[in-house]
């Protein structure tokens, strides 16, 4: 076991260098100038130059790599072009809010999605399945920042009953501010997680030793709790692995509509700003607490099921 | 056959169906041309010459609604298309063949995993400039990764099944095994996938036009009509309602076929 | 069982979000004055940016030589008084007793040391203003001497810019030019920053030294960064803001019978426009820029556009500057004249590109509607929207065809004007449209000295009478800023010159 999380430890790096190389690439070929970015369109081509210079974008491409990744060997993410301000900072200060977003989801969503997902695999095919099923379809093809203004506009605007936007200051102000986001997120994903949970269920329902259980007489109910849900976390757990991992950087459109200070924020303003450390800094963060993530889950998953290979 | 189809595909094939001859029949089936703008009638509401009312520009909404279902369809065919393709090859011949070509593919497969979906279709567009075939193509650069993973983990399953031992101690060539007995036996929830990722695909692309780097006008388009109409939704809720009725009316279809396919195909689901 | 108890989880979760707001009552009392913009505050180094939001923040933090008074004519600031000798190459400011916000006194010396290194960093992103300056130096702690080296007139609407905000020379020195702009600057303006939180907001506080004894009138302010005007609106409704920054010409309607909203008409020092390419066909060719432009049926497209909170432009400079000419008679509608030039140009079925900004539905419909116009005379349009980043890349390379613009400027006075927008050997091309008439160079740096009001008049309308004979850009309207107010406040406007009177804004006992 050890070993085999050794071993996966050992992928990581690849991938890490990977991804540096690959988000390197996409910005050298992205037109567009930071320098020209933060001066404006009336600022001279002398002064571009010399912001340029100061940078250190007109060193050769692979140079700059190099410093990059000497860099990084550090521990240093490297300064925002924009702001003069460490990445490592910058992605501290967003990281609490997206972090408070996402475990927001989660305590939403998972109550939610086991309970749905449980009756509707109990009730397979009775009406109350194809409503889950009708209203989850329905809040999956749904745009979500179509979605997220209509609430804005309905319970902020009108009723009042939530803010518009912001974090707002400690942990009540918090899950008040972003109620609202978090139920919009939460809306396009329960969709999915049901219906992947309830053919979850379904899977086991059929399985030979449920079959075998309910041929000796045991009741219904008594299956379900002993083995079904039992044998049902693992895709469970899986399902939450992916969801967490989602959740890191899918937030994007709620985070701007509902105007959260979130990384998600930050990685667009990036974006559009070719602040290319930030690009980069993020890049590099959200593809580390993915794999970690998802090292976490598998790791999890071989506990509870010795014969999942890692 | 198709009586024995279960309800919900029965349903949701009506619904894509239904949007397929409007998409085809479009010029037909409307009043106006999507394209011209009448600046003496703007904002007018449903009802009269306006089924849907008009848009900000005098647009007619029915028949942009209607000749939007053209870009859709195709952004979702071709969304899907290209990384179902690249995802299928490269995960057929890691499975089955293994070694070093599945070890480099799955490290690629990691790396595009790790990247948030959203954000790198993002950062494609914005270095490729916004519109259609730009969004499919960062899309087949991304999405590929999942069918590829899906369809992988199956042949390391059928690889090893008797039939394709078989077909191998017989000699075949291993292309022929591949396309003749792997893929047979495991595309089937590949397809299942493939309809609920088309409406993920549409969804993705509305999200793009609400960024503003979605199709580039004056496409129709459901996702940028949303978007544009979102602006007027207290003056003119019709601007953004109607093709927000479409994209979702097309997304239940597309999400019925699944379930059902899914149903009949005995996946994830008896 | 177990879902009964989820289901109390769950409405636990929705009390304890939902009651605060009612148990928590009203927010601090603090007069705090809130401003949501799309414009993003890039740096706080008042040389560094010529972007609106930054412009806009550097005004608060740092006072100037002159300012403007309610009518937004210029009267003292730092400077009491000041001499313009005969030949107008000599300046002298006498200043005022006043300090910076760490109670350093500031001295001519830092006056000098702002304009010299406005001249001397390389960084500076526009430094027309001083170009020609000699030297600036102190002739004691509050006397200032500026030397330019011929004639310069436009100086003294020039120091009152944001961008000549007056800096702590200990302090930038001491610092470094980068360092002592990236956190919390040392500021001579109304404001100090409490926090600068990028990409989000920069809080402000009162600069307890500020030389206008009583200002600000409020307890702070926080200009607050958010991209979708959806939003921006919805937090002005909710009260969550004072003003926003920006809205679009689709919320008009709404936010007009909205009783707590005012939409003031505020003249803006800027116009829109069309840019043409003139190093490329099919626009390099005069016969085809006329046309464009007489395709265009500019009143109806203003009257759709603005919903008549503006008019149409007569000349391509903006209305409110010295020497605009309102007499300038603009474009005629005609149609016949402009299918008939396309011929003779061959131009007929020529493929024409619109470069437009994403996200903006307002520049989208302006785009829609020229792309009608222009089909309607054989040009074969296609509109192409990209980010930010990507348009002024392809402006600086000169890579479009057509692009649809609007450009500011930062005082009354034409010379920064015309040397950005129409004159094409003063740096950025004449607005990257490669537009080269020697004759308007020649006058541009004619006006720059002279120093008769009359001659300067002719002088600027002849720019304007041959960039427009050129059809060096299509103008299209005048606008003011589509701002919106909360009627809880008083006393805050955006000046012509995109400056908040933000020290004079308070909430409405």
């Amino acid at each position: 076991m050890f070993l085999k999380v050794g071993k996966r430890l050992g992928h990581i790096l690849p991938v890490l260098l990977g991804i540096s190389i690959v988000s390197f690439g996409l910005i050298q070929l992205t037109p567009g100038d930071p320098a020209r970015m933060i001066l404006g369109n009336k600022a001279s081509v002398e002064a571009v130059e010399a912001v340029r210079e100061r940078m250190g974008l007109n060193e050769p491409v692979l140079q700059q790599y190099g410093n990059y990744m000497l860099n990084l060997v550090q521990g240093d993410l490297g300064e925002s072009l924009r702001y003069q301000q460490p990445v490592s900072e910058l992605i501290m200060q967003f990281l609490p809010v997206t972090g408070f977003l996402a475990l927001y989801v989660i305590v939403l969503t998972v109550p939610l999605t086991i309970l749905l997902g449980i009756l509707a695999a109990r009730n397979r095919g009775r009406w109350i399945d194809q409503l889950i099923r009708m209203t989850s379809v329905l809040g999956m093809t749904m745009p979500v920042f179509w979605l997220a203004m209509l609430m804005l506009r309905i319970f902020s605007v009108e009723l009042g009953w939530f803010p518009v936007s912001g974090f707002g200051t400690g942990f009540v102000g918090h899950l008040h501010h972003l109620f609202l986001p978090a139920v919009s997120v939460s809306i396009y994903l329960i969709p999915v997680l049901v219906r992947n949970l309830r053919a979850a269920l379904l899977e086991e329902m059929n399985a030979d030793y449920v079959v075998a259980s309910r041929s000796k007489g045991l009741p219904e109910g008594y299956i379900f709790r002993r083995h079904i849900l039992k044998n049902a976390s693992l895709p469970t757990l899986n399902l939450f692995g992916v969801l967490i991992t989602w959740l890191i950087g899918g937030t994007v459109i709620v985070e701007l509509v509902y105007a959260i200070p979130g990384l998600g924020t930050l990685m667009f303003n990036a974006i559009l700003g070719r602040d290319y450390s930030v690009i980069q800094g993020l890049t590099l963060f959200y593809a580390f607490s993915t794999v970690i993530i998802t090292l976490v889950t598998d790791m999890l998953s071989a506990l509870i099921d010795p014969r999942i290979e890692l | 056959m198709i009586a024995r189809w279960p309800k919900s595909l029965r349903f949701g094939a009506g619904i894509v169906l239904l949007w397929l001859i409007a998409a085809v029949l479009a010029p037909w089936l409307t009043p106006a041309d999507p394209y011209a703008i009448d600046l003496d009638n703007t904002l007018r509401p449903p009802g009269g010459d306006w089924l849907m009312g008009t848009d900000h520009v005098g647009r007619d909404v029915f028949t942009r609604v209607v000749f939007a279902a053209r870009i859709d369809i195709w952004m979702g065919v071709m969304g899907v298309l290209a990384p179902l393709l690249i995802g299928v090859t490269i995960g057929l011949f890691a499975g089955y063949f293994g070694g070093l070509f599945d070890s480099v593919m799955m490290r690629i497969v990691d790396i595009t995993l790790a990247f948030p979906f959203l954000i790198l279709v993002l950062a494609i567009v914005a270095m490729l400039g916004p519109g259609i075939t730009n969004f499919i193509i960062a899309l087949a650069l991304v999405a590929w990764v999942s069918y590829a993973r899906l369809i992988r983990a199956d042949v390391m399953v059928v690889k090893n099944a008797e039939y394709v031992q078989a077909a191998r101690t017989l000699g075949f060539s291993s292309p022929l095994i591949i396309f003749k007995h792997v893929l047979p036996n495991t595309i089937s929830p590949i397809i299942v996938y493939a309809m609920t990722d088309m409406v993920l695909v549409v969804l993705a692309g509305a999200s793009l036009g609400f960024i503003g780097l979605g199709v580039q006008p004056p496409t129709a388009e459901w996702g940028a009509m949303i978007a544009d109409g979102q602006a007027y939704i207290t003056e003119a809720w019709w601007v953004s309602f109607f093709p927000g009725l479409a994209a979702v009316s097309f997304g239940i279809g597309l999400s019925l076929i699944g379930d059902g396919l899914a149903r009949m195909l005995r996946i994830g689901d008896t | 069982m177990i879902f009964t108890r989820l289901l109390i989880c769950c409405l636990l979760i929705f009390l304890t979000t939902v009651i605060p707001k009612s148990v928590a009552g009203e927010e601090d009392e603090a007069d705090i004055i809130r401003i949501v913009s799309l414009y993003r505050t890039q740096t706080l180094d008042p040389i560094k940016s010529v972007f609106t939001g930054s412009i806009e923040a550097f005004g608060q933090l740092y006072t100037r030589l002159l300012r403007l008074d309610e009518n937004d004519e210029l009267i003292p600031g730092l400077a009491l008084r000041w001499e313009i000798s005969a030949d107008a190459t000599d300046y002298t400011f006498f200043l005022r007793k006043a300090k910076f916000s760490d109670g350093s006194p500031i001295t001519a010396d830092d006056v000098a040391f702002t304009l010299l290194r406005m001249r001397d960093d390389p960084e500076a992103a526009y430094s027309e203003t001083v170009e020609d300056m000699q030297n600036a130096w102190a002739i004691d702690d509050h006397t200032l001497r500026v030397r330019f080296n011929s004639a310069n007139i436009p100086f003294l609407q020039g120091v009152e810019t944001a961008f000549l905000g007056i800096v702590s020379r200990a302090d930038v020195e001491r610092r470094g030019s980068v360092d002592a702009f990236s956190d919390i600057p040392v500021s001579s303006g109304p404001y100090q920053v409490v926090e600068w939180r990028r990409n989000d907001r920069l809080i402000l506080e009162p600069n307890p030294h500020y030389w206008r004894a009583g200002y600000p009138l409020n307890d702070g302010a926080e200009l607050i960064e958010v991209v979708d005007v959806n939003t921006r609106i919805a937090m002005l409704q909710a009260g969550e803001v004072d003003a926003v920054r920006y809205i679009q010409n689709s919320h008009f309607a709404e936010l007009s019978e909205d009783p707590d909203v005012v939409l003031p008409v505020e003249p803006a020092m800027r116009v829109s426009v069309l840019l043409l390419n003139h190093d490329r066909p099919p626009f390099s060719d005069k016969r085809v820029r006329e046309a464009a432009a007489l395709a265009l049926d500019m009143d109806r497209i203003t009257k759709a556009m603005l919903r008549g909170r503006g008019r149409t432009a007569n000349t391509l400079l903006p209305e409110q500057l010295e020497f605009y000419d309102p007499d300038f008679p603009g474009w005629e509608y005609n149609p016949d004249r402009a299918r008939q030039l396309i011929e003779e140009a061959g131009a007929t079925g020529a493929d024409v590109t619109i470069n437009i900004t994403a996200p903006d539905s307002d520049w989208e419909m302006a785009a829609l509607i020229v792309q009608s116009y222009w089909g309607a005379i054989g040009l074969n349009v296609i509109i192409q929207k990209m980010d930010q980043a990507l348009y002024e890349q392809r402006l600086e390379d000169g890579d479009y065809d057509s692009s649809i613009e609007w450009w500011y400027n930062d005082s009354k006075e034409p010379d920064l004007a015309v040397r950005w927008a129409l004159c094409g050997s003063c740096g950025n091309r004449a607005y990257y449209t490669n537009y080269q008439n020697d004759r308007v160079d020649e006058l541009v740096e004619m006006g720059t000295a002279e120093m008769d009001p009359d001659r300067r008049r002719e002088i600027y309308r002849e720019i304007q009478a041959l960039a427009f004979r050129d059809v060096a850009q299509i103008p299209l309207y005048y606008f003011p800023w589509p701002n919106a107010y909360s009627t809880g406040i008083e006393g805050l406007r955006l000046r012509p010159s995109t400056q908040w009177t933000l020290e004079e804004a308070r909430r409405v006992p």
